[in-house]
Parts: C-alpha cells; structure tokens; sequence
C-alpha cells in the first residue's frame, strides 16, 4: 500500500505530490531522498529501494525526473516498481513525452491521472485504453476541437465502456473506415564477448508488437512457423493461455492502438552479424589501439548504424585515435564514440590511435569495454518468423501489414 | 501532518514569495465567485490552476479555502476535480471550513454523472476531518449501491477511509457485511478487489477485539472464498491478481491434490506481463509446495525462466526488484541455476548494486561443471573501471577457491592477480591467498613463492598487510627474506596506525623466531619492546604475554605461540540458515530486497519517526554496513550479559549482516586462539606467573586465555575449546558465535572499519 507518490525534477525539486491515505506524508522525506542521491552521485545510482528514517521509498527515474513513492508497511517491492514504471508510460504517452516542462504544464492532467489510477494506496487501473477514455489527451486535436466546439473539458462526457466490459484492455466499440492492424518483430541482441574474444553470452530478447485499428470485437490468431526456438514467453493479458499451451497459438481480441502482445527470450544463439576486435598493447606509458569491425554472418540485410562506444579509463591522459571510415569523437566525459554507419564494401573499418598515460605507469591495467549498436532492418535475428495471422469477426477485409527489425541492446566487447 | 510549509524550500525566483499573490488570487477568486458571465469558467480555471500550482511547489493557499468552495459551484467537471484536490489537501488543517464543502460534495454526490457521483465521493472520504463522518454514512450507503460500478469501485474504497477516521462509525453503519454481499456477488472485479482488500484491512485490525470479525477474517481462507476468487482470477486488472494471489498464498490447502489443482490453475499466470503478478504466483507456488520436496525442486524449474526473463526484459529498476528475489533463490538452490550462470554475468552498464547481486549468485552457483568459465569471467572484472567490483570480484574468485575442491587452476588465476600490480587487486589477492593456505596448506610452495616478491611497501591497506605478515610469520622457513621484512617492517612500528597489523606482526615475528632464532632475535626484541610500550591495550597485552611465555619456558611458548596447525575446512557462514528460511518465507516483499527478515525493521515501525532513525539508516545502506560493525558500544554492553543464552531474537537482531563474508573471519589473529585452546594445560599451571591475564580485565583476548583457567569464574562466551574448533556441540551455533565475537568490545574492530 503505497501512501504518497512524488515528482522530483532532475534539479530534486518536487513538481507533484500526491498524498493517497490518511497518514499523510511530510514533503521533508523529498530532501532526505535528494541530499542521499547527491551523496551518490547522481540518482541512478541510487538503488530502487531504499529505507529512510520515517518510510521506505520506491524510486524510478525517467528521462531525468523522478518517480518516488513512499509507504511504512511491507508490500511487493516489485508491484510498487512496476507501478511507477506504467505511471511513467502512461504520463509519458498522455503528454508525449517525459521533462520537468511537460509536467508542469499539464499537471492538472497528471493528477486526474493519478486520481484514477490509484486509489487509498492500491493500484486500480493502469490500462491505458481505459484511462484515455476517462481522460483526454492533451494533444493538438483535441485543442483545435475545444476551440471549434467551445467545450474546453478535457474529460470526456461518458464514462468508459470498459470498466464494465469483459475486455477490460479494449474499448467498447471503436469504428474506423479503413481496418488495419500491423505486426512488428523487434529484437534485441545482447551479446558478451569475452577478452580472449570468445563469444561467452548471446542472447535475444523480443517483442511482438501490434498496432490494430480494427472495428468492433475482432478476433485475431497469430502462428509462428517455429515457435519451438522461444525460450520464455510473457504476454499481454488478452491472450488465450489455452491454444498457446496446446498448439504454440496466439488467440487474443486486441486492444485499439499499440500494445506488446509478447514477448520472448531465444537463448544460446552461436554468433553475431559483426565482429569487433579491439587491440590493445601498452608500453613504456602509452598504449597503442586499434579496433577492427567487420560483417561476420551476413544478415542479408544491411547493418546500419553501427556505432562504438567506450569509456577512456581514468588513467588516460590523452587519446589520439583516428578511423578510415566514419567519425571519432572524444566527449568531455571521457566517453569516446566512433559512429561507422555502414560498413562499405571495399574496406573493413578500422580505427587506430595512441593513449598517453598517466605518468608513472607503464602499462594499461584496467581495459574499456567497448559498446556496440547497430541496427538491421528486415531481419529478426532469432530466426523466429511469422506464419500467418488470421482475423475473424470483422465486417470487411482488413489490411495486415508484418515488419521486422533488430537492434543491438548490450553488446558489449572487452579488451 | 501540517500542510507543506512555505520555509521548507527555499524559493527560487522563479517561484511566486507568496503572500502578496496568494492574497491577490483571494481577491480575483472572490470577483469569480458570484459570476454567472459567460466564460467564467475558463478564468476560474486559470485562477485554480494557479492556486494548485502554487500548493504543489509547497506555498500554503490554504486562506482561499473559502474562496475555492464559493467557486466550486461549477458544472465543469475539470474545475471540480481541481477543487476536490485542494479541498482534499487542505480540509484537515481546516475542519470548520471543510463543513462548506460538504454540501457542495453532498449535491454532487447525487449527480446524473457517474463519473461526478464517483468523484464527489471519493473527495468527501478524502476529507479525513473526524467531526465529518456523520456526513459520510449517508452517501456511502447509496454510493454501494450505486448501479454504475465506477461509484460502487470508489465507495468501496470509501468504507475503508471511513474506517481508518472512524472505526465505530464504520462498523456501526454495517458497512463490513455490505461489503462482504458485495465481494461475493458483484458482477463487477474490481468492485470485488476493492472489497477484498477493505475487508482485509478492516477485519485484521477488527481481530483483536472483535470475536466475530476474527471469525470472518478466518472465513476470507475458506476454500469456498479462496477458489471463489481462483476461479475468477483471469477477469480481474493485473493489480488486483496480486491481491487474490497473496489472498491464495495465506490459504492452507487440505491436501496434495488442492494443491496441484490450484497450481494448474495458475500456471499460465507465470505468463504474465506484469512482473507482480508473476512474483505473487511465485510466491504462491513455493508455499504451497514446502512440504513436497520433489515437486519443490519442479517449481524451480518451472520458475527459473520467467524469473530470468523478468530480470532481462524490465528497466533496471524492476531487473533489481526481481533479482533480489533471484538471489534468494539461487542462495537457497544454487544447484539448480548452475546451468545458467550466464544470465549472471554483469553487464558493463549495469549500477554497482546489481553488479554485486550478480557476483554473489555467480559465486554460489559455481560446481564443479562451470568453475572455469565463472572463474574466467570473474577475472575479466578485476581489470574494471568500478573499483568495488572489481574488490568485489577478486574477493568471490576467492569464495569459489574456498568451496571447490580442484583449486588447481584458481590459485593460478590468483597468483596472477598479485602480478597485475595494482594495489587494490593485490590487497585483495593477499586476503585471499591468505585464506587459501589455511584451507589448503598444499598450495604453500606455490604461492609463497609469489608472494615473496611482492614488496611490503606497496601493500598499504591494513587487512592485505596483516595477510601478508601472517604469511611471512607462517612461512617464514620458505621465505628467505621473511625475517628482514618482518625486521623492517617493526622499524616503522610506530608509523603502523592499526593495530590489528601490529598484533600480526607481534605474532608473525614470535613464529619466525621458533623458525630461525639467529636471524630474528633482534628483531623480536624490538618487536616487544614497540609492544610493551604500546598505547594500545590489547598489544600491550600480547606483547607482555609473549614476554613472560617466552622468559618462562621457550618450547612452551612455542607450543602456544605456534603450534601445529589443522586446515580449517568450512569457513563460518555469516547469515544463519534460520533467518535465510524467514526471509524465503517472506518472499515476494521488502524483506527480500534488504536481505533481512521483516521483523528486522518493520517492529521498529510504530514507534515514533525518529526513535530508529540511526537504525533505520543503517539498514538503507543495506550492503555497505554490515550490522555488527555499527553496533554502538552500550549495545554491546548489553548484550555481554546474555552471551551465554542460545539465540534470543536478540541476538539475531544484530547477528546477520550481508558483508561478512568469510574473509573477515580470519581478521583476528587466528594463530594466538588457536594457540590458546591447545595450550590450556600449560596455561592452568602458568597461571600464577602471568599477570596479564588477570581475570578482572574485561579485554576478550584476556576472556579468552582466561577461560582455560578453572579457578576463576568463566564470564567469556561459550566452552572455550569446542568455540573454536566450531564443533556441532555449542551451546552457540558458529555464525552466532562468530557475530558475538565480531561486536566484542575490543580493538579488533578496528579491522573492519
């Protein structure tokens, strides 16, 4: 049971309190929590929950501001996370977007949002379908419509179909003239590749992700064409647990919009599409570098934005690295990133350089680990691939559209 | 519980000072308050807007109270909400201008919209003003029976306020029996929840008092109640199948068929993708199945890889929520994960917190199977940016090393690390190596033979440098130069500000004396004479010791000072294995995450904000400070006295903390206890002839030596021999004992800090 939720901005300024049972809490608990994550450092550092004098406190941070809930009794640490993470994506759909501005000047908008999304310190709904029935977004179209119309209320006339629906994620009966609904694969790849450059962890998570404009009750079943390659599978509440126990089969009634249907975890992958082999000897204080990248298994598709990014360990003095493709930048944090694009045909990229070290030292002892991203359209690297989706339940023919991409996550290569 | 007072935070200038606009907002509130112009409504929710900004940034608006209930007379149901949330704010420091928003809240109550009626509702059980309930009962009977499910949702959860201002009122009214028709027959689920959690609340603290409402809060686990609810769980939102499933957790089942059934039945709820969710059906599962071993072990299986797909696919903030329950588990069943020490490995990106979790689920899962890798990967750590983890990861190499039996391999990568000349990576090498000779004395050759070339100079941190003074003093025949450094080393006595690393190098240079008198004589000499003059009581004391051993019988003092010595084969677990199955028990809360059973922090709950504050704080730090280390001396005072009861809560209450590790075992000077247990038919007759261990000193080390001696009464801790060989006998188990032995109030402590 949650007592109070907070908006701290990135300066620990409180934008929003929101007191949620009768023990009211004191807004002092705000610059204990503040004067600890200064003496962290920064308030990332800072773990997710911790125990002040008077409460313990939930902490999530996004995009620089502060999600802080406070309570004095035990309760799931994980639901009271879990809560301020859809309390953040819910904020940041409504406003589009999350900084200390947007909630300022909406935070009207975000207290009725609180208002119905907790009540006396427990969870009601989080739904956001649901929520945005109850209360509209503040975008431009709904502006223009409040200047047409004169009805400047931001809260819509009826309640919501759906608390009493027994599709709870889904509106009554949305109506549009063309019906679509577009599925997308999204990976991520996380790898872990060793000093000795051997590949020690590789893995993918993904999502399933689904836009659907359709009207009325539709009724959607997704097969895969090799189900058996996914590891753990979590889904989105409308999924019909049956039929993918039985026949590895998604069976849902959509929610309207976007929403993540699934999602996956392929483990034991064997290799990456690029391999990156960083080189590094020092001697008599510096330390010669060179990175090599290259395509390793071809996709078939093109790998773009390839970027690599390390940090310069704090013994470096100064780092004089140069590339024959793409740019080098040395950010003043010390952070060094090489942005590659793609990687041409004739040449394999490389860059190469010097470190100066600190004086005193011979040679490097503590290596940078160097952060890969990239990105591959068209592919969903797991091998996972979609055999059909069929939709039932609909008055005409719907348009279905299926894309797929990969990106890295943490890939990550030591030296 | 004052409102947020303006002093609190100082204004910046872009902030409003106060008084002048809040009395300018009065007079323009006022202007409003009659007017029935077009358009009014739109500045009227300019100036709110204002006025609630002006309450979030902490200013005190509470003088317009009468204003805003003058305003409120508005069909606009945007500047109701806003004038429901000041009034919400500010009705308890006001309670006679509260009794003006009754009304107003009264009319709306009875609204033709239901969103209105639900909101009015929920502000008018919001007041929280005592005098006011009266005015509650009324609309909270209608509001239950309401026939939008919206109303009834918010007056549900009113019963519950109304409760917690005024139980009698509450009771009184029935409202507990509406409630309980409700729960059971209401078409709609979150009606159903809210229900749940009222009754709950209500009937607990109802318990204690009521015979009745003891009987129904029984009623709550009945099966016809629980499987109601089972039954249903698929309707209800994700938050309130946490709700039935904690309800489903508290349920005893008859027998193992219930239980298989009700597991079936939520199988699919490990699917799910809410992280709660997913923990609460966890939890569920591993109640239920306590008693079933076999089937025990199934589960983990079966929750092995929705637990490691939570950690992977959530932000960090919910990857650390969910791997302090992993780390549970995998502390209670490593074997189990052993195959996935990969999901363990840390990612550069990650915050040191989760970096440690994940380096002591790597240590534990570590067998026989996957040693190397895990051993590879630790020692790619220890050339890390983060110099805590890369201490820390030295440090579980070490773990491992100590619960393996093919070290071969390890105590190369060991000795490596001693090469890689970087003074935190051989202190913490030095520990370690230490350790493992104690464990085992066969590696001695080669790791003396490392050790000999690292130059005392270099090693600055007290602990690394009472390691490798213990091992020169160990090993003194195989190092050549051990009696030089030793000699050098109590040159600088009075540069060496710890005294741990005094008492080992007191030791140390008694031990090389046995070994090679010619060479170490002198050095001895000045090494007593440093002692003796020492400051510090426990080295004065051993130095004096040393003395008069020596002066009464060299091979008696060898044979205290160093006898043959046994290699220690388990080192002493810090957390005891009772508090490790309270933890488990609370699965799925807080205490997970603080790695310390709930009645650690959550008793000292009610008893003021402040009292516990010290405490508390310590706790937050959590890993940082381990609990014995800050156990204030009065404390330890106290509990002196019941050293020799078993373990009181109490005790426990100090005894665990989650940094001791076994390192920090060994930090006391092993060779002198171990020497005092061996040497206690010589101490008997010694008796007379040594003054320094008078019984009236209360020093441990004096306790200690002192136990051996019949004629005085014992006031040390536990039968003195059997403490330190840890047999199973004691009246103390090992880890409670070693935690005493921690907190006594001696210099030792020193060593910790």
């Amino acid at each position: 049971m949650l007592q109070c939720i907070f908006l701290l901005s990135d300066s620990g300024e409180v934008m929003l309190e929101k007191q949620l049972t009768g023990h009211r809490v004191d807004r002092s608990i705000c610059d204990w929590f503040w004067e600890q994550a200064i003496s962290q450092g920064d308030s990332f550092k800072l773990q997710p929950v911790i125990a002040s004098p008077t409460h313990y406190l939930f902490q999530v941070v996004r995009e620089g501001i502060t999600f802080l809930a406070c309570t004095q009794v035990e309760m799931p640490p994980l639901m009271a996370i879990e809560f301020l993470c859809r309390v953040a994506d819910v904020l940041s759909d409504y406003l589009g977007g999350l900084n200390e501005d947007v909630i300022k000047d909406n935070f009207v908008i975000v207290y009725e949002l609180l208002d119905e999304m907790i009540d006396n310190g427990f969870p009601l709904t989080t739904e956001p379908n649901i929520l945005r029935e109850m209360i509209a977004q503040p975008n431009i179209v709904s502006k223009v419509l409040s200047v047409v119309t004169g009805n400047s209320s931001n809260v819509s006339e009826t309640l919501p179909g759906a608390t009493a629906s027994c599709v709870p994620w889904r509106t009554s009966d949305p109506k549009y003239a063309n019906n679509e609904v577009y599925v997308d694969l999204v990976e991520e790849m996380d790898a872990t590749i060793n000093r000795d450059g051997v590949l020690v962890k590789c893995e993918i998570y993904g999502e399933v992700q689904v836009n659907s404009h359709l009207s009325g009750l539709p009724d959607l079943t997704l097969s895969f064409a090799n189900p058996s390659i996914l590891d753990d599978v979590r889904f989105h509440p409308c999924v019909r647990f049956r039929p993918w126990e039985s026949h590895q089969i998604l069976s849902f009634v959509p929610p309207d919009g976007q929403f993540k249907l699934m999602s996956y975890r392929v483990k034991k992958l064997k290799s990456t599409p690029i391999y990156v082999k960083p080189q590094l000897t020092s001697d008599a204080g510096t330390c010669r570098v060179n990175v090599m990248v290259g395509i390793r298994n071809d996709p078939g598709k093109t790998i773009d934005s390839i970027t690599i990014q390390f940090k310069l360990p704090p013994c470096i003095l100064s780092a004089d690295l140069t590339s024959n493709h793409g740019t080098v930048n040395i950010l003043t944090n010390k952070t060094c990133s090489w942005s590659i694009g793609r990687i041409p045909k004739d040449k394999a990229p490389s860059m190469s350089g010097t470190f100066v070290l600190e004086t005193g030292l011979e040679r490097l002892h503590v290596f940078p680990t160097f952060q890969v991203s990239f990105r591959i359209m068209g592919v969903a690297l797991s091998g996972l691939q979609i055999d059909k989706l069929d939709l039932k339940n609909l008055p005409n023919r719907p348009y279905k559209g299926f894309r797929a991409l990969t990106r890295a996550g943490e890939f990550e290569v030591r030296s | 519980m004052a409102p947020p007072a303006q002093s609190q935070r100082s204004s910046s200038p872009s902030q409003p000072s106060g008084k002048g606009e809040v009395s300018d907002l009065k007079s323009q509130l006022r202007q409003l308050a009659g007017s029935r112009a077009p358009g009014v409504d739109d500045s009227k929710r300019d100036l709110f807007k204002k006025v609630i900004s002006y309450m979030t940034i902490g200013i005190d608006v509470s003088v317009v109270f009468g204003e805003m209930v003058m305003c409120s007379a508005t069909s606009d149901i945007v500047l109701k909400k806003m004038c429901y949330l000041y009034v919400g704010n500010y009705a308890k420091v006001n309670p006679d201008l509260a009794l003006l928003t009754i009304n107003f809240l009264q009319r709306d109550c009875k609204d033709a919209d239901p969103m209105i009626r639900g909101l009015a509702l929920r502000s008018l059980c919001s007041l929280r003003v005592a005098n006011l309930v009266e005015y509650l009962v009324g609309p909270l009977g209608l509001g239950l029976k309401d026939n939008s499910s919206y109303v009834r949702i918010v007056a549900v959860m009113g019963v519950l306020k109304l409760y917690h201002i005024s139980a009698s009122t509450c009771v009184d009214a029935d409202f507990p029996q509406t409630l309980k028709h409700l729960m059971l027959n209401d078409s709609d689920t979150q009606v159903v929840a809210n229900c749940l959690t009222a009754l709950q609340e209500i009937w607990s603290a109802e318990a204690s008092t009521s015979e009745e409402a003891s009987r129904e809060r029984e009623a709550l686990l009945s099966k016809p109640v629980v499987y109601y609810f089972l039954n249903r769980i698929r309707e209800f939102s994700e938050w309130a199948q946490c709700l039935v499933l904690d309800l489903a957790a508290k349920y005893v089942p008859s027998d193992n068929n219930e239980i298989f059934d009700i597991m079936n039945l939520l199988e699919d709820r490990l699917q799910h993708a809410n992280g709660a969710v997913v923990l609460a059906t966890i939890k569920l599962f591993l109640q239920l199945t306590l008693s079933m071993a076999d089937v025990h072990q199934q589960v983990y299986e079966r929750i092995k890889a929705p637990l490691l797909t939570l950690v992977s696919s959530g932000s960090p903030e919910q990857s650390y929520a969910v791997l302090s329950h992993l780390h549970l588990l995998v502390m209670r069943a490593p074997y189990i994960f052993s195959s996935d020490y990969k999901h363990f490995y840390c990612q550069y990106n990650e915050p040191s917190y989760v970096k440690k979790l994940k380096l002591e689920m790597l240590t534990a899962v570590a067998n026989e199977s996957n040693t190397y890798e895990i051993v590879t990967e630790l020692c790619e750590y220890a050339a890390n940016v983060d110099i805590p983890i890369a201490r820390e990861s030295i440090r579980a190499v070490g773990k491992i090393a100590l619960q393996q039996y093919d070290v071969n391999a390890i105590v190369d990568r060991l000795l490596q690390f001693l090469e890689m000349e970087k003074d935190y990576v051989t202190a913490e090498a030095l520990v370690l190596v230490k350790d493992l000779l104690r464990k085992y004395p066969q590696w001695s050759q080669d790791c003396i033979a490392v050790v000999g070339n690292i130059s005392s100079k270099n090693v600055q941190e007290p602990k690394a440098k009472a390691a490798l003074i213990w091992m020169l003093g160990e090993y003194s025949q195989e190092m050549h130069d051990a009696p030089y450094i030793l000699e050098s080393l109590i040159e600088n006595w009075d540069e060496e500000h710890s005294a741990g690393v005094r008492l080992h190098l007191l030791t140390a240079v008694m031990k090389c004396f046995f070994k090679r008198p010619p060479e170490t004589q002198k050095a001895l000499g000045a090494a007593l004479a440093a002692g003796l003059a020492d400051f510090h009581q426990d080295v004065h004391d051993r130095a004096l010791f040393y003395y008069r051993v020596l002066q009464h019988n060299v091979s008696v003092a060898e044979r205290v000072v160093n006898p043959p010595k046994q290699a220690v084969s388990v080192f002493a677990d810090t957390q005891s294995s009772e508090i490790k199955d309270r933890i488990f028990d609370e699965f799925n809360s807080l205490s997970v995450v603080y790695q310390k059973p709930s009645y650690m922090f959550t008793d000292k709950e009610h008893r003021g904000p402040f009292e516990f504050s010290d405490e508390l704080g310590n706790l937050s730090i959590g890993a940082e400070s381990a609990a014995g280390t800050v156990v204030p001396a009065h404390r330890v005072e106290a509990n002196d006295k019941d050293l020799l009861l078993s373990t009181s809560e109490k005790e426990e209450i100090r005894g665990p903390s989650n940094n001791g590790s076994a390192y920090s075992a060994p930090s006391y000077d092993g060779s002198a206890v171990s020497a005092a247990s061996q040497a206690l038919s010589e101490l008997t007759i010694l008796n007379p002839s040594v003054p320094g261990l008078t019984p009236q000193s209360n020093l441990a080390i004096d306790d200690l030596l002192g136990l051996g001696l019949p004629e005085i009464p014992s006031p040390a801790p536990a039968p003195s021999p059997p403490l330190l060989t840890l047999n199973s006998k004691a009246v103390l188990d090992p880890g409670t004992f070693q935690q005493k032995w921690r907190q006594l109030p001696i210099s030792l402590s020193q060593v910790y800090s």
